[in-house]
């Protein structure tokens, strides 16, 4: 054996993933690797994962804007017998308003929007807003007691994503696929998709930091996909290139590879030469993944008509179980606009059905297809919004204002007991009156269920051992875990 | 996690406890404590355990209630010792649940650390560096050094690397761009013994020198385009970055060059070049996101100030002392307080930024670039209006053709059929619109500033759909002169608050809107689907081949609805009478039977002119009977080309080359050149610093929190580094004064270790942000202390410190090794070897750039958008919402596709994305050292971005008009590209692609064609297809070498 390649064998996996503090290295695709190297075990952290996980993957269905959790899941009977009239001092007490109603004389509260039913065997009540997303009430944990001291969006998105307020840190997904590797050499670890809602459009910018590796060696960032020719940006050859031309060209690139990097004992080569080849696979690999033709008309026709809009949420739920079926490690759909400030009346059931059929669908397509068992689903939001008015009552214009202090995400999936709720809210779902699920102990959970410790899983930078959760206290919410 | 600092203890540790060599405290036994124990028994109070410290000595040498920390040369009398190696869960340390566990080897380093006494020391890095004493030798100091520690690791340092290697090294290094093959040619025949340092003083007296200086300063001072957060506008601060380079291509000494950035308004005397350094500190992130507290962002601006000048000047995380004292330096709260009071004494509001236009203070200056551009400028301008001017007549009669067919057309089978209004949305409000009969949409009361999409479906008919028209009626009940309502006059910016002289700012788009009481559609989407879409589909817009309309003004002709962004758009003229209408044709006609729904977005995004109160749409079929012509041209045209008045022919000429396809590039190419002047001879505005009349007062914030001050503090340095030069001021000045004052233990050290990164892919001190007890200990510390002390010592001299780097051997050995000294130091932190790294993002576009010739070599100005895939900005910003700009992606064309890639628009939210496959930072906060990552995601890059294809094809066509036979060709082009000759082997693997490349284009041209359309750089005409597409794969070939992407 030659030394180069001798030399490529002893490659651990940390130089192959990319650790910024070390000179050499780092393949790591926004993390695929090599073949031989492609089994978990050999793409994870040295000790991971810290015990017998329960879910194998993640697929958080983020809903950008902060999603009114008084109108969708957390009703209250006094929010009828109080409608139209002011909040209580006590309960709206002394905290901080965004500057958007901070100056308004009257709080008066608005009950939901539309009725809803209490679904499945444990009677979860659900929006009418939501028809389809009531029939997988038994498949759901409704945690109605989430909190953030967050009350913008920026702070609030990048709070959600990144474990804190500022930026520079590290994503969700990024921890993930820093901690756990890939399962899957030909496609990325982390995969992340945007779509628009329609009920207000443009919705609050994002950013690419939401899905960025933060600290962490950028190859754990999310890898972009979209509709179109580049699901990933740059995978088509160019005009007038054959794939077997490319073939050619990346077998020549090779030898002259190997011939320089024998004669400079230049290891990193090696594992360029192994990223040409990846990107090769990858040419193939995404467009199978994109490629809906061989989906059945029922599941097509499951997923709603706005599975043909290009880019939809919709079009972007299919493609996220055609990832997790091919063990894509984590898979985040950013669907923006609910950020319901005016016109919510308007809004709302545009951005509810967006998004009602579709995420339906996944579930029981997941289901019935066995992954559910095994991946996280997070279906969450930055933060809910006020039950008083934002504007005047009878207006057409009038919303709610972004609310930090309780609001109702759901988690399905590997790990997580189907069909119950947790945590309450007091009788205006304004605070909340038991068990409290701070960001940071839904994270601790999250990671929980891939079978990590969060107080260990850390990364030093800037001399600190940098956790996704942060330094204040964080639990995991065990009374929700299977 | 970390990777350990490189030490020959560590081997010597496992072979015999015995024979333990002598500890150091500061090397070996503070990094274990520091990662260990302080963070309970350290700096910080409020967190200490036991109010036991451990990070002093006298304190740890204290006997309490009986009990000892530590006991020199006793290990069973030391608690710390016992505690370590105890195997009761509840005495251990550090306990379990901290996670924390010593090594065998660090506990064998404690051991032996007490057994010899248990000596402490300050910090190496909180002591003025001395100079090292230096036995002679061959090569100069930083070689002696580094040859001592060889020695002591049993190793020798590698011969010197060849010329062609050495020449491309210390190019890329010293320009960022590396050599020409006839560069390489005429240094390799050079035997003079000066030939290097020649080169080497070459290449610092570059204009191209502060460029590459540049790069790591603006991931330092975190420099962007845009404001960052939310809706991430954009701003102005290329004149900030142009200055960075300039002080480096002057060689200012960096005692100079901090000053006058972190104080440049305080100066005596302070020149407008002084006041557009100080944009340093004006480089974090804002916002002015609608409900956000205005204190609560002026705190974490401040706060982003003081880790920015913490990490990039004193190597310090400063940060950590927000919510509590520092755990592992000795920097209390109040001591990161006193620092955070320098800089919120600014005029910077809480909430500001909005529109593209500067948050305050900001000034408007004349960039400080020397250049001798203008005079050619001057000429290029002048000699490409000729161009314009001058009549063509060949070109004129083909123009002249189009539009008399076209103009013989226009109505032909026209018919409008009106659609049904199915929705009508507006991101931001719920009422104030509503529909009005079968397809009409009607506005009674008017948002400032919206985009309105329109779903519609399209009648049933035969023939196929060419064009949507939309019809604007006057509402004569509506203010306005009866267009519709909103801004009547357009408002006058507020006048900048700014300090500084009131010089009138570039002349803008702005300065041309329609004045009183018109409308301007700024932007036009049409989504064409089997489903309807509330709102247009990014994904899936139609392609416009042109627009027209009834009436228009001049600088608002239908075209420019085109254009999305903000400052442009179809506005028509006042004085029309009746309707006016717009009518985009499509690229390719639409069926109503198989796409029946049409969804459009008007945008009336300027914020600043009137939104039209009722508007109508139709389909067209047939051809539009409106035309993009002006009036007097179409009546020109008609009228016979000998009887037009010589009014008309100059008219027609005049229209006709502004307007003409064939001039398009002499149109950019003006354009372009106008731009550079006015970038080189105008005022812009750039933010700066400033003192407020009315400074807010700082506080210690209680865990950081804005809601929470605690006690009143005044600016203040590190109690426990050097105190401020005596007669300091107690401002920014002051502050400056001390960051620079030659005992300053970090300011030198922090730079030198930043300009052996950049040289050695990794610096003397292997985290460069942290000097602090958590950092790494230095790989050679009386390397860096001799060049920190030289470096003062010389007047803080960028270019001498560079140079005698460069000159070392040290430097110049060949990055060529063997496989045992790469086990033995994977990271080259002994430096037996030269330095080899991947090139960083912008280095490796700018040699594709260089490689091929397109690279257009000017320096600094505004920011460019060269190629990007799709309009990534719209996909998450507030396109639509917001008066800002940098919301949607235009491609820039002509030179600005070339420019150095530290000149491509930075835009926070969504950074170029061929950039961060190979590790730019977003920019959004200080960056010290970049990842260095290899991925496919980055091949994709190298062999599928258009702008590395194009460079391909240009390469391709240079290696072809290269004097001599193919081999000649395939070694000049070899050369180019890696600056070395091939071997035979790679030769014959060149030649065998060619062949089969060539055969594979011959036998179908028709690919060969596709190939060579890649890019805006025009085709070599005399180059056969076949030839150049073949020769392009080879030029690609070569660009993705792992060679090429490297600097070895």
């Amino acid at each position: 054996m030659n030394p180069i390649d001798e030399r490529l064998l002893h490659l651990t996996r940390r130089s192959l993933l990319g650790d910024i503090s070390r000179g050499i290295g780092s393949i790591a695709l926004g993390s695929l690797l090599h073949p031989e190297l492609a089994s978990a075990s050999a793409t994870m952290l040295p000790g991971f994962p810290h015990f017998a996980p329960k879910a194998k993957r993640v697929l958080c269905l983020f809903q950008s804007g902060g999603m009114s959790h008084v109108d969708l899941f957390d009703d209250k009977p006094m929010l009828h017998k109080h409608a139209g009239k002011e909040i209580p001092p006590s309960v709206k007490g002394t905290q901080r308003l965004t500057g958007m109603t901070s100056g308004q004389s009257a709080y008066p509260v608005v009950p939901p929007l539309k009725g809803g039913k209490l679904c499945g065997k444990n009677g979860t009540w659900i929006s009418d807003l939501l028809p389809h997303m009531q029939t997988i009430a038994d498949d759901i944990c409704v945690v109605k007691t989430l909190n953030t001291e967050a009350i913008n969006h920026d702070p609030g998105i990048t709070f959600m994503n990144t474990g804190s307020q500022l930026p520079g840190y590290a994503s969700m997904g990024a921890w993930v696929s820093y901690g756990l590797g890939t399962e899957n050499a030909s496609l990325p670890a982390f995969i992340a998709m945007v779509s628009q809602g329609t009920g207000k459009n443009p919705g609050q910018p994002i950013f690419s930091r939401l899905w960025g590796s933060g600290f962490l060696p950028s190859s754990h960032q999310g890898v972009g996909l979209r509709p179109g020719r580049n699901p990933v940006l740059y995978l088509e050859n160019p005009p007038g290139v054959e794939r077997d031309q490319r073939r050619a060209m990346l077998d020549d690139l090779a030898k002259l590879n190997h011939l320089r990097a024998e004669e400079l004992g230049d290891p990193e080569t090696l594992t360029r030469i192994q990223s040409y080849e990846m990107a090769f696979k990858m040419q193939t690999s995404v467009p199978d993944l994109t490629d809906i033709s061989s989906e059945s008309k029922d599941t097509l026709e499951a997923y709603g008509p706005d599975v043909h809009k290009p880019g939809s949420y919709a079009a972007n739920c299919l493609l996220a179980r055609r990832l997790l079926e091919r063990d894509v490690r984590f898979v985040q759909l950013f669907h923006r606009g609910w950020d319901q400030h005016i016109a919510i009346a308007r809004q709302l059931p545009n951005q509810c059905h967006d998004i009602d059929q579709p995420t339906t669908a996944l579930i029981k397509d997941l289901k019935q297809r066995g992954l559910l068992k095994d991946t996280l689903v997070v279906f969450a939001t930055e933060f809910g919004r006020t039950v008083f008015s934002q504007g005047k009552l009878d207006d057409p214009a009038m919303g709610r204002d972004h609310h930090g202090r309780c609001f109702s995400i759901w988690l399905a999936g590997g790990g997580v007991q189907p069909g119950i709720t947790y945590g309450a809210t007091d009788d205006f779902c304004y605070n909340i009156a038991e068990n409290p699920v701070h960001i940071r102990d839904l994270h601790a959970t999250i990671l929980h269920c891939l079978g990590i410790d969060h107080t260990r899983f850390t990364h030093k930078f800037r001399g600190l051992n940098i956790r996704l959760t942060g330094v204040e206290e964080s639990h995991v919410v065990k009374s929700i875990l299977t | 996690m970390n990777s350990k600092p490189f030490l020959p203890i560590l081997a010597l540790m496992t072979s015999s406890a015995l024979a333990a060599p002598v500890m150091d405290y500061n090397r070996d036994i503070r990094p274990i404590l520091s990662e260990n124990c302080f963070s309970c028994h350290g700096f910080d109070e409020k967190a200490r355990k036991a109010k036991l410290r451990l990070d002093v000595q006298e304190a740890a040498y204290a006997e309490r209630d009986g009990v000892t920390p530590l006991k020199p040369g006793d290990l069973a009398g030391s608690d710390v010792w016992q505690r370590i190696i105890s195997d009761d869960e509840d005495d251990l340390m550090p306990p379990p649940k901290s996670h924390l566990k010593l090594t065998d080897a660090e506990k064998a380093k404690v051991k032996a650390w007490i057994e010899q006494g248990a000596k402490y020391a300050g910090h190496w890095a909180f002591i003025s560096p001395q100079r090292p004493v230096v036995t002679k030798g061959t090569g100069n100091a930083i070689d002696a050094l580094v040859r001592e520690r060889l020695k002591e690791e049993g190793l020798k340092p590698s011969p010197e690397a060849d010329r062609a290697m050495l020449m491309r090294r210390v190019s890329l290094d010293l320009t960022g761009l590396p050599p020409s093959a006839e560069e390489v040619q005429v240094f390799v025949k050079d035997a003079s013994p000066g030939a290097y340092e020649q080169l080497v003083d070459r290449l610092l007296k570059s204009p191209h020198f502060g460029e590459r200086m540049a790069l790591d300063w603006l991931d330092s001072a975190r420099y962007a385009d845009t404001n960052g957060f939310s809706i991430d506008g954009g701003r102005h601060m290329w004149l900030w970055r142009d200055w960075v380079i300039q002080a480096f291509n002057d060689n200012k000494p960096y005692d100079r060059f901090l000053v006058e950035q972190i104080a440049g308004d305080l100066l005596p005397n302070r020149t407008e070049a002084d006041l557009i350094a100080t944009g340093f500190q004006r480089n974090n992130m804002v916002t002015h996101e609608g409900g956000t507290i205005p204190e609560e962002n002026l705190a974490n601006y401040n706060a982003d100030r003081v880790k920015t000048l913490g990490e990039s000047v004193l190597g310090l995380t400063l940060g950590c002392a927000q919510c509590h004292d520092h755990k592992f330096d000795p920097i209390t709260m109040k001591d990161y307080y006193q620092l955070f009071a320098f800089f919120n004494s600014l005029s910077d509001r809480g909430l500001d930024g909005n529109a593209g236009v500067n948050p305050g203070p900001f000034v408007s200056a004349k960039t400080v670039l020397k250049t001798d551009e203008v005079p050619a400028l001057q000429t290029r301008i002048a000699s490409l209006k000729q161009k314009l001017a001058s009549k063509d007549e060949a070109l004129f009669a083909a123009w002249e053709k189009r539009q008399m067919s076209s103009l013989s057309q226009r109505g032909q089978g026209f018919k409008a059929h009106p659609v049904k209004v199915l929705k009508v949305s507006t991101p931001n409000r719920g009422n104030g619109f509503e529909m009005e009969g079968e397809n009409g949409v009607r506005l009674p009361q008017v948002a400032d500033l919206a985009a309105y999409d329109v779903a519609v479906e399209l009648p049933k008919v035969a023939e196929p759909i060419t064009g949507l028209r939309v019809v604007f009626h006057p509402v004569p009940t509506l203010p306005g002169g009866g267009w519709g309502s909103g801004p009547m006059e357009r408002k006058a910016r507020p006048a900048a608050k700014a300090k500084g002289k009131g010089k009138a700012a570039a002349p803008t788009m702005e300065n041309e809107l329609p004045k009183k009481g018109s409308f301007v559609l700024t932007g036009i989407g049409i989504t064409v689907d089997v489903n309807l879409n509330d709102q247009v589909n990014l994904h899936k817009l139609e392609k416009i081949e042109r627009t027209t309309a009834n009436s228009w003004l001049e600088k608002f002709p239908p075209a420019a609805a085109l254009d999305p962004r903000n400052d442009s758009g179809w506005s028509p003229d006042i004085g029309t009478q009746g309707d006016v209408r717009l009518t985009a044709t499509f690229d390719s006609p639409v069926d109503s039977k198989v796409t029946p729904y049409l969804t459009a977005q008007l945008v009336f995004g300027n914020g600043k002119s009137m939104i039209p109160g009722h508007f109508e749409f139709l389909v067209v079929t047939g051809h539009d009977d409106d035309s993009d012509l002006p009036e007097p041209v179409i009546a020109a045209l008609k009228t016979d080309a000998a009887k037009r008045t010589p009014e008309q022919n100059e008219m027609l000429w005049s229209y006709c080359s502004a307007h003409a396809e064939e001039l398009n590039r002499t149109r950019v190419d003006l354009a372009n050149a106008e731009d550079r002047l006015t970038a080189l001879t105008q005022p812009f505005p750039t933010m700066v610093m400033d003192v407020s009349p009315k400074p807010r007062d700082t506080f210690i914030l209680n865990r950081g929190n804005y809601m929470q001050p605690l006690e009143k503090v005044s600016t203040g340095t590190i109690a426990s580094l050097p105190p401020m030069p005596d007669g300091s001021t107690s401002d920014r000045l002051g502050l400056a004064k001390w960051l620079t004052m030659k005992s300053h233990p970090l300011t030198a050290r922090v730079a030198v270790n930043r300009v052996w990164k950049m040289l050695f892919g990794i610096g003397i001190v292997g985290t460069p942000a942290d000097f602090g007890a958590q950092g790494e200990w230095p790989s050679h510390p009386n390397v860096l202390d001799w060049l920190s002390v030289e470096f003062m010592e010389s007047g803080w001299d960028v270019k001498h410190l560079i140079k005698l780097i460069v000159m070392s051997d040290t430097y110049r050995q060949t990055s060529a090794s063997s496989k045992e000294l790469i086990e033995r130091d994977p990271q080259n932190r002994l430096l037996a070897r030269g330095p080899r790294f991947r090139l960083p993002a912008e280095l490796l576009r700018d040699a594709a750039l260089k490689t091929s010739g397109l690279l257009v070599p000017t320096v600094g100005g505004p920011s460019v958008n060269p190629y990007t895939p799709g309009d990534l900005w719209r996909e998450v910003s507030h396109y639509g919402s917001t008066p800002a700009t940098a919301q949607t992606f235009v491609q820039d064309h002509g030179e600005k596709l070339y420019r150095r890639s530290l000149y491509t628009f930075w835009k926070r939210t969504a950074p170029p994305p061929n950039m961060t496959a190979f590790d730019a930072p977003n920019r959004e906060v200080c960056t010290i050292a970049r990842g260095n990552t290899t991925t496919p995601l980055q091949a994709l890059v190298t062999l599928n971005d258009p702008q590395f294809v194009e460079a391909a094809r240009v390469l391709a066509s240079r290696a072809l008009q290269y004097q001599g036979d193919e081999p000649a060709r395939l070694q000049w082009a070899f050369l180019e590209v890696t600056a070395r000759q091939p071997k035979p082997e790679e030769m014959a693997v060149l030649k065998s692609a060619l062949a089969r490349e060539r055969a594979r284009y011959a036998a179908k041209p028709e690919l060969a064609e596709q190939a060579l359309s890649v890019g805006e750089a025009p085709r070599h005409a005399a180059i056969p297809a076949v030839e150049h597409a073949a020769w392009m794969q080879i030029a690609s070939l070569l660009l993705n070498l792992s060679e090429s992407v490297t600097r070895n």
